[in-house]
């Protein structure tokens, strides 16, 4: 343990500084009560039997004036009783106080987390898969408010229950305490002794478990094969000796586990015996009061729980720690780079200059030295094979992807130099899933007016609007709730169609400077696609386009199309100048044709 | 996954204790019935040993301290030190006992769970994800441990603790006894009370945090979109705003919890003050002795402690009736159905689609939408069939229903004259060899994924399938040639060699009747020889059925049939169908272009 065990949550502790302190004060004031209880049924015994022996005289609480207006039991029974009214009352303080600060502190960590994670770089969520992230977000973010919930104060609890009973089983009789107390080191002993083994057993029993969960994972995703070459009582076999494996060493874990509690109550007990056998031997010669060994019975009970739960503390310290750990790892990663220079006005102009485009840990590139110039208001489409390239082009522009080499300029600025709101505002991005949130229609389209700065239009309805221009509000007005309608697992499962078209409307209802449709209208059938290039046209006359499309029909009016094969561009030029030049644009085209006519017979 | 087991999270928590559930939960302990009873003896006479110190003390206290007497005192000690010997062997056997039956009930849960998971139609998997179905393996299993490991014995020895006390505590002093009795009920009322003003918060608690999880999992998957179009800020307020509601929520229950646990030790010191005045009281009467008192100021904040807990208790049946319900709800579901055909020794190999629709909906109302309309066609033993046919045109879908992955709405297959309802399914598919677009490895080594864990299968014949199939060429360049891992932490294998893997499979299982789904990957000039190579001899003498992406396969088949928009629209072998200029023709046209046709 660390000589501070809440350095690493002084962080996140300090805005409750307040709340801490006064925790503190009342825990402490909790504690003195438990430790006083003991010491009034020595006097109040003491006196009852009139053996006031030598060596309490120092603890003898002089209440001579009360004894003189009435019974000494009744009063100290009435301040025992008094006593535990105030400590529920304070008791309770105390657990709202450390109770309310861990949900607090759960809260801000929580919430940072959040915060910080919608900043980082995309990058960061490409090399994370999402269950750890959310795991992070939800057990990590538990663990910790678990222990400054109940950890952090048992700790405390405990270690101010032993050291005021320690203290005042001494100032009762010394000799006697440190004698009962003997067995005590033999337990920090045996307990590291143990915890060392019992934490490898744990590890071993984890990895078996890990195991087994792949295990189960490979059979579910496999289940097509494991039916079809009929392995199913194979692969039962197979899960049974794991399963028998795991059982077996948490078997081993279970042999040295079920050892603790059991010897830490049973060291307790011979503290109790030497009590027993020591103190009552003082009481038959009257060197101890028949009070004092009451007390001294009540505090080795007192003391018996915390040091049981010492080793489950450690335990849940050093996961919290870990988790912590976790935490912050996120928290303190570098957010994605904001770029710089002043907020301009974007008119549409794109150049690529030799851009090459490699994925890490990969060696073939899928951008290889690429330079192209688009005019602003021009229309490029780009067509090619799965793989070609095509998608990673066009995340280069909002910068969802950093080019390995080379340069990607809007109107003649590289993206880099200027801030990624100004660029991401003017660019209006259609990506090839379309992914929408679980909220309702409205709220998905109007996600397209986040992060514009002023509203791109006075339109007095920009949702309707987008949604009538990418050809989706005739859907909605078979939906009950129209607009308001929830999207997603509670609400109504839109086709692929509907959610292209939706996705469209939020790109356009930015209304930006540079529209990029990246394979967008696969799932619209082509007379509605028809119907909305047509109304992207009218709005879309002064801006710039990108287009990606496997259907040439999407792509045939646009001003310039390129073929992008493995990284290269091989063909450029209209859709008729290609087409003319019989290449793979004119092989594509002709056998879209057929497919077309197939489709049809 | 999450988001599947955020959402179930949030229906309600069960209904608190459910008899039935627990009955039904109990049945997974009878097998080890005799270590429970043990068990339950353990902490039966563990909690009267544990009990037994202060009575020891009121012994002491009035045979030897009030008297002063020593003779005899070290008797006292002895059975003490004996007493905590005996708890301490209890305590060990009893934590071992408990643990074991509660891993070996857990194994037994597991199993009854991965059991049946194999027994369930394709149709469940299709629509189960499965971060869901590992959720009931972990988190659900974990839950169920946590109540016969902690909870239920738990529980019984809390019960068995307070009963102990309150039966000393009477023996030693009747009405001292009754007094404490009356604390019973009043701490029930104060748990009762407990659950019933925090059971809504929790409720609310959860279903807010099911809500804050699942769209914190939507906006990590979709990160891109937020950040494309700048609503990080939008999205971390509302982040930030769910997540209050939450804490909210959360602390509406912690004050309750606040106030009850603290109040148990109140209890604990009032009854501590009565016992004090009043012990007192009776022993100036002299109606009561000195040791008396000692032993019940020592009992009374003993009682206390195990009423406390049974209220923590009750949390963890609580969740672990949820998770049992989850998991019954699974084991219960309707496994797939089987005939019980056996065929003979020698499977001739005759497949037969007789008028056959399918689909993958409802077959109620007029949109159904059928992905086969009334196909039908035969294979006669040892004959090949190529199926091809557009994207979509229903081709996988014919090789899902011979395999009986799914069972058809209309018409029948058959397999050497015998409906695939009535064949015992498993017999059925080992008599079908099938070999799929993207070949599924298993963790484990080459030689392995061959075999597919069949005892029976020699080294030899394993690797003769491997040559056969051509597989052998570049499993013996690697460095552990067969013994070779595969998968996540093996080498990764092309997916051609992929295909020639699983045909070395197929060929090692030897089957009747080879189902091929050729794969459409880009695949290089080398690896394509040898597979179309490996695919002839496979053919040899075995009923196929093709669904057939290469030129050779169709042309070698025996007969062809086009499958267009979930219908036969033609079928004869491929000179005959080419003269006919029909379908198969443009179909022949746009996959093998022009040129190659002839």
């Amino acid at each position: 343990m660390q000589a501070n065990p809440f350095r690493p949550f002084r962080r996140w502790l300090r805005p409750y500084r307040r709340q801490v302190i006064l925790g503190l004060l009342l825990l402490f004031a909790a504690q003195c009560i438990q430790t006083v209880l003991p010491l009034l049924l020595k006097q109040a015994i003491d006196d009852a039997s009139g053996t006031t022996a030598a060596g309490s005289g120092v603890l003898t609480i002089q209440l001579q004036w009360l004894r003189d207006i009435s019974d000494p039991i009744e009063v100290y029974a009435g301040i025992i009783a008094g006593l535990a009214v105030i400590g529920w009352a304070v008791n309770f303080g105390m657990r709202w106080y450390f109770t309310s600060l861990s949900r607090y502190v759960e809260g801000d960590i929580r919430s940072a987390y959040v915060e910080h994670l919608v900043r980082l770089p995309l990058r960061f969520f490409h090399e994370r898969r999402v269950g750890d992230l959310m795991s992070r977000a939800i057990n990590d973010v538990e663990a910790i408010q678990r222990f400054l919930h109940h950890a952090f104060r048992m700790t405390l609890t405990g270690l101010l229950t032993f050291f005021l009973s320690l203290t005042l089983m001494c100032l009762i009789d010394w000799k006697l305490a440190l004698l009962s107390l003997a067995p005590m080191p033999v337990m920090v002993l045996a307990t590291n002794a143990v915890a060392g083994r019992v934490r490898d057993g744990y590890r071993l029993v984890q990895e078996q478990f890990a195991t087994m969960s792949s295990r189960i994972q490979e059979n579910l995703s496999g289940m097509r094969v494991v039916k079809a070459n009929a392995l199913e009582s194979r692969q039962i076999n197979g899960f049974e000796e794991l399963n028998d494996q795991y059982v077996e060493r948490n078997r081993k874990l279970v042999v040295v586990r079920s050892l603790f509690y059991p010897f830490a109550s049973f060291l307790n007990g011979t503290s109790m015996v030497v009590v027993l056998w020591l103190g009552g031997l003082r009481v038959i010669d009257e060197s101890l009061s028949l009070g004092a060994f009451v007390a001294f019975n009540a505090y080795l009970i007192r003391m018996s729980r915390p040091l049981m739960m010492l080793g489950r503390m450690v335990d849940e310290f050093q996961r919290s720690i870990a988790s912590l750990a976790r935490i912050e790892a996120v928290i303190d990663h570098p957010p994605e780079d904001r770029g710089s220079g002043a907020d301009r006005c974007i008119t549409g102009e794109i150049e690529l200059r030799d851009v090459s485009f490699t994925f890490p840990g990969d060696d073939t590139p899928v951008l290889d030295r690429i330079s192209l110039r688009i005019p602003a208001g021009d229309t490029l489409a780009i067509v090619g094979r799965v793989g070609s390239g095509k998608s990673t082009l066009a995340r280069l522009l909002p910068r969802l992807l950093e080019p390995t080499t080379g340069e990607v300029l809007v109107d003649g600025t590289p993206v880099q130099q200027m801030p990624l709101a100004t660029l991401r505002s003017a660019i209006g991005y259609v990506p090839q899933d379309s992914f929408l949130f679980s909220e309702t229609i409205r709220e998905n389209l109007s996600i397209g007016l986040d992060g514009v700065s002023d509203s791109p239009s006075s339109r007095p309805e920009p949702v309707e609007w987008a949604a009538g221009i990418s050809q989706l509000a005739g859907d909605l007005e078979d939906f009950p709730a129209g607009y308001e309608t929830m999207v997603g697992e509670r609400g109504v499962t839109l086709s692929g169609g509907q959610k292209q078209r939706a996705a469209l409307a939020r790109a356009v209802i930015r209304e930006p400077r540079i529209l990029i449709l990246d394979d967008a209208l696969a799932s619209v059938d082509t007379h509605t696609e028809e119907r909305i290039l047509k109304s992207l046209r009218e709005i879309m006359k002064a801006r710039t386009t990108i287009v990606i499309a496997h259907r040439l029909s999407t792509v045939r009016d646009a001003d310039r199309i390129i073929l992008l094969n493995d990284g290269h561009i091989t063909e450029s030029g209209t859709h008729d100048e290609l087409v003319a030049k019989g290449g793979r644009y004119a092989d594509m085209y002709r056998r879209q044709n057929l497919t077309q006519e197939l489709g049809d017979l | 996954m999450t988001s599947s087991m955020a959402q179930e999270e949030s229906t309600p928590l069960g209904r608190g204790l459910d008899l039935r559930v627990l009955a039904r939960l109990l049945r997974y302990l009878l097998p080890y019935a005799p270590w429970v009873g043990l068990t339950l003896l353990f902490i039966l006479i563990g909690s009267l040993a544990r009990q037994a110190g202060p009575l020891i003390t009121k012994f002491a206290v009035d045979d030897h301290f009030r008297p002063g007497i020593v003779d005899g005192f070290d008797t006292l000690v002895y059975i003490y030190l004996g007493l905590l010997i005996l708890q301490f062997a209890l305590g060990y056997c009893e934590s071992w006992a408990t643990n074991m039956v509660g891993q070996w009930a857990m194994r037994d849960v597991r199993m009854q769970m991965f059991r049946h998971l194999q027994r369930l139609p394709l149709r469940f998997f299709d629509h189960t994800p499965i971060g869901r179905l590992m959720a009931r393996n972990t988190s659900d299993v974990d839950a169920l441990n946590e109540l016969f490991t902690d909870g239920l014995v738990a529980l019984v020895s809390d019960v068995v603790t307070i009963v102990t006390i309150l039966s000393l505590i009477f023996y030693m002093d009747v009405r001292m006894g009754l007094l404490t009795a009356v604390c019973l009920p009043v701490s029930f009322a104060a748990t009762v009370w407990l659950q019933r003003v925090t059971y809504g918060s929790y409720q609310e608690a959860r279903t807010r945090f099911a809500s804050f999880a699942s769209s914190l999992q939507e906006a990590i998957s979709g990160m891109e979109v937020v950040q494309l179009f700048g609503s990080e800020d939008r999205r971390s307020r509302s982040f930030a705003h769910s997540n209050e509601r939450y804490l909210e929520a959360r602390l509406l229950a912690s004050r309750y919890h606040s106030a009850y646990f603290p109040s148990m030790e109140m209890w604990g010191g009032l009854l501590l003050a009565l016992t004090l005045w009043y012990g007192t009281g009776q022993i100036s009467k002299q109606e009561m002795e000195w040791g008396v008192l000692v032993a019940m100021l020592q009992y009374v904040p003993r009682f206390f402690m195990p009423l406390r807990d049974i209220a923590e208790r009750y949390a963890t049946v609580q969740t672990a009736m949820a998770s049992a319900e989850r998991i019954f709800e699974l084991v219960e579901t309707e496994p797939e159905a089987t005939g019980s055909h056996r065929p003979p020794q020698q499977v001739q190999g005759r497949i037969e689609f007789r008028s056959v629709s399918f689909t993958y909906g409802d077959t109620h109302g007029d949109d159904a939408e059928w992905i086969l309309r009334d196909v039908s066609f035969t294979v006669e033993p040892g004959q090949s069939l190529a199926i091809v046919g557009a994207t979509g045109a229903g081709k996988s879908t014919v090789v899902s229903l011979l395999c009986r992955f799914y069972e058809v709405q209309k018409g029948a297959v058959l397999v050497d004259g015998v409906d695939v309802k009535d064949w015992d399914a498993r017999d059925l598919r080992r008599r079908i060899g099938l070999v799929q677009q993207d070949v599924f490895l298993f963790a484990g080594t080459i030689g392995e994924n061959i075999s597919l864990g069949d005892p029976e299968l020699s080294r030899e014949h394993l690797e003769a399938a491997a040559r056969h199939t051509n597989a052998d060429r570049f499993i013996r360049p690697l460095p552990k040639g067969y013994d070779q891992p595969v998968g996540e932490r093996g080498v990764s294998l092309s997916a051609g060699q992929r295909q020639l893997l699983s045909f070395a499979r197929v060929l090692a299982a030897n089957p009747e009747i080879l189902v091929l789904d050729e794969a459409t990957a880009n695949i290089d000039t080398e690896t394509e020889m040898w597979i179309q190579d490996a695919v002839g001899r496979l053919m040899q003498q075995r009923t196929s059925l093709v669904i057939a992406h290469r030129l050779s396969t169709v042309r070698t088949a025996d007969t062809i049939l086009v499958l267009h928009h979930g219908e036969v629209r033609e079928m004869g072998p491929h000179d005959a169908l080419l003269a006919k200029r029909g379908l198969y023709y443009r179909l022949h046209q746009l996959q093998y272009g022009e040129g190659k046709s002839a």
